[in-house]
């Protein structure tokens, strides 16, 4: 089981580095090391580069509590001051910019489409990785291969493909394209061959068909890959720009990216629109970092690892 | 074309008559030639006539794309407001958008049938609309309102003409216009607006005796290849020619244009690098003292509070010039193909125009006569410039043109107005590049 | 990519060829069709959106292709041989748009490859708040380009930025022209894909520095090895698989810069800072010369192909 990649030898994995780096963080100290004072002097360093790293999106949100007037204003100030949710009224408000609307277009069309990646990834993953049949390996191919082609070639083609199926303008144009994910199938595919093939034949000679099998067994023990996999189409839907901004035309369709580039070219020097307007398309995200961070980054990890 | 089928019973298009004759009537009453227009319709009553003028059929709702997202917005709102008001059976649904966005989405939006049914766009987007097969002609607006060439200068008129069918109706001309600090000239001692190359350059050398050291920034984006157009104009060169098969931006008269605004910065009357639209936030903030501008932001100072002057561009070379363009109002391929939507697009755009007298508003010069001479300008910041009005240059109707200034003349000019390439060289560059470019559009779009 | 070592157990059959045992397995006992059923809707999106379009790009290639206009003559190679004809229009417009982003990659690779690693080798120790902190390192990645480019178009603002304020306060220039003038711009778009992607890069660089065994280092500290030798004969070593995707995938990232630059600089000043992909969105959905722009991306293809072949060996031969 040691040998199976499962949460549990995730978790493994991270006591490992944890460790080894504890390990090593104690043989320098031992090496004569460093006093208190150094230590605190290294805090303070890290601690300072932090904030400012961190510091424009603070003011991002700062600005977007400000009035028009102060989000312009030199010195910049920290604090709002009034504090005013008027951009946000704004922008809520004005038809040409209806940034609910755009928040809900986003929503939908990233839960769709992280519910098209991780289905249709999964289901040919697991033919790929469990199932013996002619053209198997130039299935496998063809899709790995892909994983090279750069998708700026896609960009022209597709645009008149979806032109001709009659999806401009609507969402569908930015769930489904996009969708065909190699490294979801790729990705997938590492994990089902992770997964001890014990379960499954136990499963078969209860009675249960392919389709069952994958179901009740292999999914449930996917749960993890399968996050993962959710939450990166997920975000990688939600930011998606250079697509949207040209198969959406009218304002009530857009994205929220799409959306803030005609928020900005609206409002050129309305910052405090645009800092609403940027906060908004940020906060799903931001949610989603800080609630399901450690899939995130292991994902993001992960597919370093095994890329 | 679907207009032509639709022929109206024989008593709805005498109502229609009358209702257009009341209608003219009663809005133009101000206007010295609304009995002239009339009078035109009267005398058009024996010809077939497709427009009808009034709408009678079921309710519909017109998709409206127009691009006035600044200080003109809220007088084209009203307008719409207004007909909308008038009109029980039909809605128009504006939708505003900043016009780089409204021309790139355009074509692909009217293909999908997800596009307007009547907008309003730029004089010099007409041809490749047209050539695209996004627009329709609307002559027979034309006709059934009886405009003609008279009530229009003939350089807005002709323009809108495209392989001899009209596109578009124009609702106003607007050109570029200079803008000064009265404060600044009042300290620099200076007591008329400079009309020409001496009187300008001794405005701007008072203005810098008087410590605004760089009183006229000069850009190198927008606006800058309008005030290239309306220099080289000004100094007889033909920047494109006329059937569209060739630009000729490094003639020797237009490379002095050029020349001319890349002095403007060697002799340190402005910065050597202007960053996008910051010499006109510098000169509503008061840093600068003259800018070229168009009339359209004549709401925006005027809401800014600076005490500004408006007057026509100086003449710097040989004759008056003045780039210019005029919005038009156009129908869909895509309410063409809907005989109701076509009808009411007509009346839409019909009324639009006879009532442009509420447009002046917004800044813009009313592209019709008539309404000119209404008396609209006589408050009007913008008047002094209505009355320069046939100096107004526009682009010649040659579909892509719009691209070609974007891709071939725009870059071109920033380099040089930079100084990051000699003029001569710049130019020569660009026109080569858009001379193939103008070649190649000329057969795709079947010139 | 598909066959660097992998360095998690789980992962030995990332060629694509499982292990004899389980071919053999008895899953095989299922229906000729069921394979292709599960495979169905999967195959149908990559077949319509991913392998008919590398076809039909190569096709409009070879037209003047502009679909709002019923005629689409065919031209042959003509769109290709205008990208290579110095004195055509796409010509000049295509080779400063890879020359725009040539200067980007060459600049932001380099960042991206060198700055993370510093925040992961610091990450990499163990003290408390050390999660925090990598939280708020990859924080700027999780949002996307609009917002990240909206927000720092504010921030870099010549007259009312962030950025020249804090500048004029510590005595230096605090009038650049961060977004309309190079070499500023550059500068400019460079710091933000690194502030904004640094974190990725740091998280799979920390991945990776979890990996090699302790042992190593423990062994090369009795041979005497100072900290500086510890990271030339074992850190980098035992990050090289992770080393050669990282390199790959921020190549590739750099190389489709497109929304800093649309949003922040606008191309500008002129067109310098308009990237190739920026470009070929611009010629094909802009102006709609579909033809042009199909054939500018299967150059760009070419290289980038290319690229991908001689960064592979490079890794491939410092193994051996």
């Amino acid at each position: 089981m040691a040998a199976v990649e499962t949460p549990s030898s995730q978790q493994a994995d991270r006591g490992r580095g944890a460790s080894d780096a504890a390990h090593r963080g104690t043989t320098v100290k031992a090496d004569g090391g460093p006093s208190r004072g150094r230590i605190v002097l290294r805090y303070a360093l890290l601690i300072l580069l932090a904030l400012v790293y961190i510091s424009p999106l603070v003011f991002m949100v700062v600005t977007s509590f400000k009035t028009r007037g102060e989000a312009s204003a030199i010195p910049p100030s920290w604090i709002p001051n009034p504090f005013t949710t008027q951009a946000y009224e704004t922008i809520f408000g004005a038809a040409g910019t209806p940034v609910l609307r755009w928040f809900g277009n986003s929503m939908l069309a990233a839960l769709a489409h992280a519910a098209l990646v991780v289905s249709t990834s999964a289901l040919a993953a697991y033919a790929l990785a469990r199932m013996e049949f002619r053209g198997r390996k130039i299935v496998f191919g063809a899709i790995v291969a892909t994983l090279f082609v750069p998708p700026v070639i896609l960009i022209i083609p597709n645009y008149l493909i979806v032109a001709e199926l009659g999806w401009l303008n609507t969402l569908v144009a930015v769930i489904v394209p996009t969708a065909a994910s190699a490294f979801g199938v790729f990705f997938m595919r590492q994990f089902f061959l992770g997964i001890p093939v014990e379960l499954e034949e136990a499963a078969r000679l209860d009675g249960a068909n392919q389709w069952e099998t994958f179901v009740k067994v292999v999914l449930p023990l996917s749960k993890a890959a399968l996050a993962t996999l959710a939450l990166l189409s997920f975000l990688t839907n939600w930011n998606d720009f250079l697509w949207p901004i040209y198969v959406l035309f009218s304002p009530e369709m857009q994205t929220l990216p799409a959306g803030l580039s005609t928020l900005q070219s609206a409002n050129a020097v309305r910052y405090d629109l645009l800092m609403a307007g940027a906060v908004v398309a940020s906060v799903p995200v931001l949610l989603l970092f800080v609630f399901l961070q450690r899939y995130l980054i292991e994902g993001v990890a992960r597919s370093g690892l095994k890329g | 074309m679907s207009l032509t089928s639709v022929i109206a019973p024989t008593a709805r298009r005498r109502r229609g008559r009358l209702g257009l004759v009341a209608l003219a009537a009663t809005t133009l009453a101000v206007s010295s030639c609304g009995g002239g227009v009339s009078a035109e319709e009267a005398a058009q009553g024996g010809e077939e006539a497709e427009f009808s003028g009034e709408y009678t059929g079921p309710d519909v709702e017109l998709a409206y794309w127009n691009g006035f997202t600044g200080g003109d917005g809220p007088f084209m709102q009203k307008m719409v407001d207004e007909f909308n008001a008038e009109h029980d059976n039909i809605k128009v649904t504006p939708n505003t958008i900043q016009w780089g966005d409204f021309y790139q989405r355009l074509p692909a939006a009217v293909n999908a049938g997800e596009g307007p049914d009547v907008g309003a766009m730029h004089l010099d987007q007409l041809a490749t609309n047209a050539a695209r097969s996004v627009i329709v002609p609307v002559d027979n607006v034309a006709e059934g309102l009886g405009l003609t060439e008279d009530d229009f200068t003939k350089e807005v008129w002709d323009a809108g003409i495209y392989k001899d069918k009209r596109y578009g109706i124009p609702l106003d001309v607007h050109s570029l216009a200079m803008y000064y600090n009265k404060d600044h000239f009042e300290a620099a001692g200076i007591t008329e607006a400079p009309t020409d190359e001496a009187s300008f350059m001794d405005a701007l050398e008072k203005l810098q005796a008087a410590g605004f050291e760089q009183p006229f920034w000069m850009p190198n984006l927008w606006p800058s290849h309008l005030m290239y157009l309306s220099l080289a104009w000004q100094n007889g060169a033909e920047v494109y020619a006329e059937d569209g098969s060739s630009a000729s931006f490094d003639s020797p008269e237009a490379v002095e244009a050029l020349e001319w605004q890349r002095s403007i910065i060697d002799q340190g009357y402005s910065p050597a690098e202007v960053a996008i639209d910051s010499q006109y936030a510098a000169f509503k903030a008061g840093e600068t003292s003259i800018t070229w501008d168009g009339i359209w932001q004549i709401n925006d100072l005027k809401e800014s509070g600076l005490n500004y002057g408006i007057a026509p561009i100086p003449t710097i070379f040989g004759e008056d010039a003045v780039w210019a363009n005029s919005h038009n109002f156009f129908i869909t391929k895509q309410a063409s193909q809907d005989e109701n939507k076509a009808q009411a697009a007509q009346v839409f755009i019909g009324w639009m125009s006879e009532h442009s007298e509420e447009w002046a508003g917004s800044g813009m010069i009313p592209a019709r006569q008539s309404v000119r001479d209404s008396g609209v300008l006589d408050d009007a910041p913008q008047g002094v410039i209505a009355e320069q009005i046939d100096s107004m240059r526009f682009l010649p109707p040659v579909p892509g043109v719009g691209g070609v200034q974007a891709e071939a003349l725009e870059p071109a000019l920033s380099n040089a107005v930079l100084g990051r390439a000699e003029p001569q060289q710049a130019m020569s560059d660009a026109a080569q590049q858009a001379t193939k470019l103008m070649e190649e559009n000329l057969e795709s779009f079947g010139g | 990519m598909a066959t660097s070592t992998a360095p998690l157990a789980a992962t030995d059959e990332v060629a694509g060829t499982p292990a004899p045992g389980h071919s053999a397995r008895g899953l095989a006992t299922h229906g000729k069709a069921t394979p292709w059923l599960f495979l169905a809707p999967y195959l149908v999106l990559f077949f319509v959106f991913v392998i008919a379009p590398i076809i039909f790009g190569f096709y409009i290639s070879l037209h003047r292709y502009d679909y709002t206009l019923p005629g689409k003559p065919f031209v042959g190679l003509d769109n290709y041989a205008d990208l290579f004809d110095s004195a055509s229009i796409s010509s000049g417009i295509f080779w400063d748009s890879m020359q725009a982003t040539g200067i980007f990659t060459v600049l932001s690779v380099p960042l991206l490859l060198v700055v993370p690693l510093l925040v992961a080798l610091v990450m990499n120790r163990s003290f408390p708040g050390r999660n925090a902190l990598r939280a708020v390192y990859f924080a700027p990645y999780v949002l996307g380009v609009a917002v990240v480019a909206v927000l720092w178009r504010y921030l870099l603002d010549a007259n009312i930025g962030l950025v020249n304020y804090y500048l004029g306060l510590v005595g230096l220039p605090d009038d650049i022209s961060w977004t309309t003038s190079v070499p500023a711009a550059w500068v400019a778009l460079v710091g933000v894909t690194v502030w904004w992607t640094l974190g990725f890069n740091a998280v799979i660089y920390l991945a990776g520095l979890q990996d090699i065994a302790g042992e190593l280092y423990e062994a090369a500290r009795m041979d005497g090895a100072n900290s500086w030798q510890q990271f030339v004969h074992v850190t980098l070593p035992g990050l090289k698989p992770v080393l050669s995707f990282v390199t790959m995938v921020t190549i590739i990232g750099s190389v489709n810069m497109f929304g800093q630059s649309y949003l922040i600089t606008g191309g500008a000043p002129g067109r310098e800072t308009r990237t190739a992909i920026y470009q070929i969105a611009e010629t094909g959905l802009t102006n709609y010369q579909m033809g042009d722009a199909a054939a500018m991306s299967y150059v760009l293809t070419v290289f980038l192909m290319a690229l991908s072949v001689i960064i592979f060996r490079l890794f491939r031969d410092k193994d051996a």
